[in-house]
């Protein structure tokens, strides 16, 4: 069935970029209004805006089912985009759409809940004949539990929210001593994040890399992979900076890997667009880890060396449409480097930097491609992410993606907000992240500085101060009538040395 | 003008501005926008838009300049995504920061501020209790987070200003901590 208009059931950059695809569909885009951002940009982008400003309940807008369906339905809408986060991978949303007849832009509640479940997964991964790592059977009952499991295992050990995703509600356990302490941690994160006490555990890798598998899949039992995204520079689990291909790739490694990631797709009859995530030790062997049911934030570095809209494949599956190509058809050409920009303040430990953006501008090339949610006036606010804007730069070769991407990194501005960039100029500079050589202990071993200064920026910093400040005293000294010329102080200026 | 006076002057037009990490940089009246560079003086190239971007052209490079605090003299400049805090001083002021700076017995007192606002999950020390540099003394949540705020110093609780459920603004006291 055509699709003719679409609920994206999300907000900011990926629901511009929804709407982008969507547009190009000709089809009519719906997003939803909350109070918590109001004069949101993706409200404009979109054909038409619901209103969810007025609170029915005590659930955040984008989590609550109920009212996501009630609204689809009222428009006549045909079917709904979850995004990534929020209900992208609740597989009681999918089923709802389905009992709606509202088509739901993503696999079937089956394949969500099979993934969704780290166990099922894992033992999917067995029975399909894909490496995993060792690790609890399913999860852990209490601290206790844990404890016997960790001995078996023994450590460093990594404790992992079963409903979980995203960084949230994991914890490495280096030792016994801390197991107590880090289990606490983990759980009530769990709960805070998913609602869901319960963790489960495995064996921790010591610095692997984390590369994850691109799927695409129809409803007809066709299943291709569209290569790997290296997401090895993370910091506690997050990621920052993802490329495709992996520079450690060789085309047999993608081959066996692929078809590893095939085999788990293939195992919950999977359609739509997917990712299987592992892990690769220095060996070169690979670890399932988790398969996330929906469209991943770093999309768009496969999208630029693959030429393929994933947005509108998805769309095209859900509508029931054949894959278009086959995997001898799907050809990785050159480098692709996803920097994500975030509202952080990378010399205070990447705290958020709430805050207004006074202004944002980017050096606009063929090489480079910004996914963004925010524009001049937009406001950080606490309820959501602090993810300003991804750059992604493409190169014929990697060393000419990194290249480009010192290059318009110089040239990105914020200003109204302290951001990760600065951060992306200190990895950049890095000789190993220049040769392919690092992990996913690149932040905590490798890079010193987590933000990279140039010669003489703290002169010029030096300099705008002061100027600033004599400025503000000139003006001072030309509104006031100085009593007493001879002393040649102003109180202005007598008031600041007391301070 | 007399040459007494000229001096004075000068004196007064001279500004320090005082890096947070003790290092200094002068300017002879910085509104002439020239900086003393490697024993010459350079002219500054300063584009000012209070509503859009402010730049530097620095050896044929942009700097993109912000200042994202002011309170009196207390600065906080951005500059190409990095910020540096300074202390802006006269010649005067600056020699008696200094002198009080020395006089002011050497800190046996170390805090822990919340680097963001947040929610206090758990406060993991208690007055009296030893910590060692490094070692969490409370869980902060914050952006769906939960954070381990370390100590950095090794001492004995003192006072702990925070209760679990607490919300807490960036830079609000938590626990006082006294050095050994």
């Amino acid at each position: 069935m055509k699709i003719k208009s679409l609920l994206i059931a999300n907000r900011g950059e990926i629901a511009i970029r929804i709407i982008r695809t969507a547009r190009r569909m000709k089809i009519r885009t719906y997003a939803v209004k909350t109070s918590k951002e109001p004069g949101a940009w993706y409200l404009e982008e979109a054909d038409e805006v619901i209103d969810f400003s007025e609170p029915v309940n005590d659930i955040p807008e984008f989590l609550d089912i109920e009212r996501i369906v009630a609204a689809a339905r009222e428009h006549g809408i045909y079917a709904i985009h979850p995004g990534y986060g929020f209900l992208a991978e609740n597989p009681e949303f999918a089923l709802r759409c389905e009992e709606e007849k509202i088509i739901f832009i993503g696999p079937s509640p089956e394949a969500i809940h099979k993934m969704g479940n780290k166990t099922v997964a894992k033992e999917l991964a067995r029975s399909h004949n894909v490496p995993l790592l060792e690790g609890s059977e399913g999860d852990v009952k209490d601290l206790e539990d844990a404890r016997q499991v960790a001995q078996q295992i023994g450590y460093p050990i990594i404790l992992k929210a079963s409903a979980g995703g995203g960084g949230r509600g994991m914890r490495v356990v280096e030792k016994e001593k801390d197991l107590e302490r880090m289990f606490n941690l983990a759980s009530n994160e769990a709960d805070k994040a998913f609602n869901n006490r319960s963790l489960f555990i495995e064996k921790f890798i010591r610095e692997p890399r984390h590369i994850e598998f691109q799927i695409l899949a129809d409803k007809h039992g066709n299943i291709v992979h569209l290569g790997e995204r290296e997401c090895s520079i993370q910091r506690k689990h997050q990621k920052l900076i993802e490329e495709s291909p992996s520079p450690v790739f060789t085309p047999e490694l993608r081959r066996r890997m692929g078809a590893a990631a095939i085999r788990i797709a293939r195992s919950v009859n999977y359609y739509s667009a997917g990712t299987v995530e592992f892990l690769l030790d220095e060996k070169m062997n690979f670890y399932f880890i988790e398969m996330n049911t929906r469209i991943q934030v770093e999309h768009p570095v496969t999208e630029m060396v693959t030429g393929i809209d994933l947005v509108e494949q998805m769309i095209r599956i859900a509508e029931g449409e054949k894959l278009p190509f086959s995997q001898k058809n799907i050809r990785i050409k050159g480098c692709a480097v996803e920097f994500r920009i975030n509202a952080e303040d990378v010399q205070s430990g990447f705290s958020p930097s709430l805050g207004t953006i006074e202004r944002i501008s980017w050096p606009e090339s063929e090489y480079v491609r910004v996914d963004t949610g925010v524009r001049d006036g937009s406001v950080i606010t606490p309820y959501y992410d602090s993810l300003i804007a991804k750059l992604i730069i493409y190169g014929e070769t990697r060393e000419k993606a990194l290249h480009e991407a010192s290059l318009a990194i110089r040239k990105f501005w914020i200003k109204g907000t302290r951001t990760t960039l600065a951060f992306c100029r200190a990895v950049l500079q890095n000789s190993n992240f220049r040769k392919g050589n690092f992990n996913t202990s690149f932040l905590s071993k490798e890079l010193k500085i987590h933000y990279q200064a140039e010669p003489d920026e703290m002169l010029l910093a030096a300099f705008f101060a002061v100027y600033d400040f004599a400025r503000d005293i000139k003006e001072q000294e030309e509104t006031t009538i100085d009593p007493g010329k001879s002393k040649n102080i102003t109180p202005w200026l007598l008031n600041k040395r007391l301070r | 003008m007399t040459k007494k006076e000229e001096t004075r002057k000068k004196k007064r037009d001279k500004l320090i501005a005082l890096h947070t990490s003790h290092k200094t940089y002068e300017f002879l009246n910085p509104l002439e926008k020239r900086l003393k560079y490697k024993g010459k003086y350079v002219d500054i190239k300063l584009h000012e838009d209070p509503d859009g971007f402010s730049y530097i052209v620095w050896k044929n490079k942009k700097y993109m300049l912000d200042v994202i605090e002011k309170n009196q003299n207390r600065y906080t400049i951005m500059i190409n995504g990095i910020w540096h805090s300074f202390s802006v001083e006269t010649p005067v002021s600056l020699k008696r920061k200094k002198f009080l700076e020395m006089q002011g017995e050497s800190a046996s007192k170390a805090t822990v501020t919340a680097p963001m606002p947040g929610k206090i999950i758990e406060v993991l020390v208690e007055i009296g209790s030893e910590v060692k540099e490094g070692e969490p003394v409370i869980i902060l949540e914050a952006m769906k987070m939960q954070n381990e705020i370390t100590s950095h110093a090794s001492g004995v609780v003192q006072n702990i200003a925070v209760a679990k459920h607490d919300t807490v603004m960036k830079d609000d006291l938590m626990i006082e901590i006294k050095k050994t």
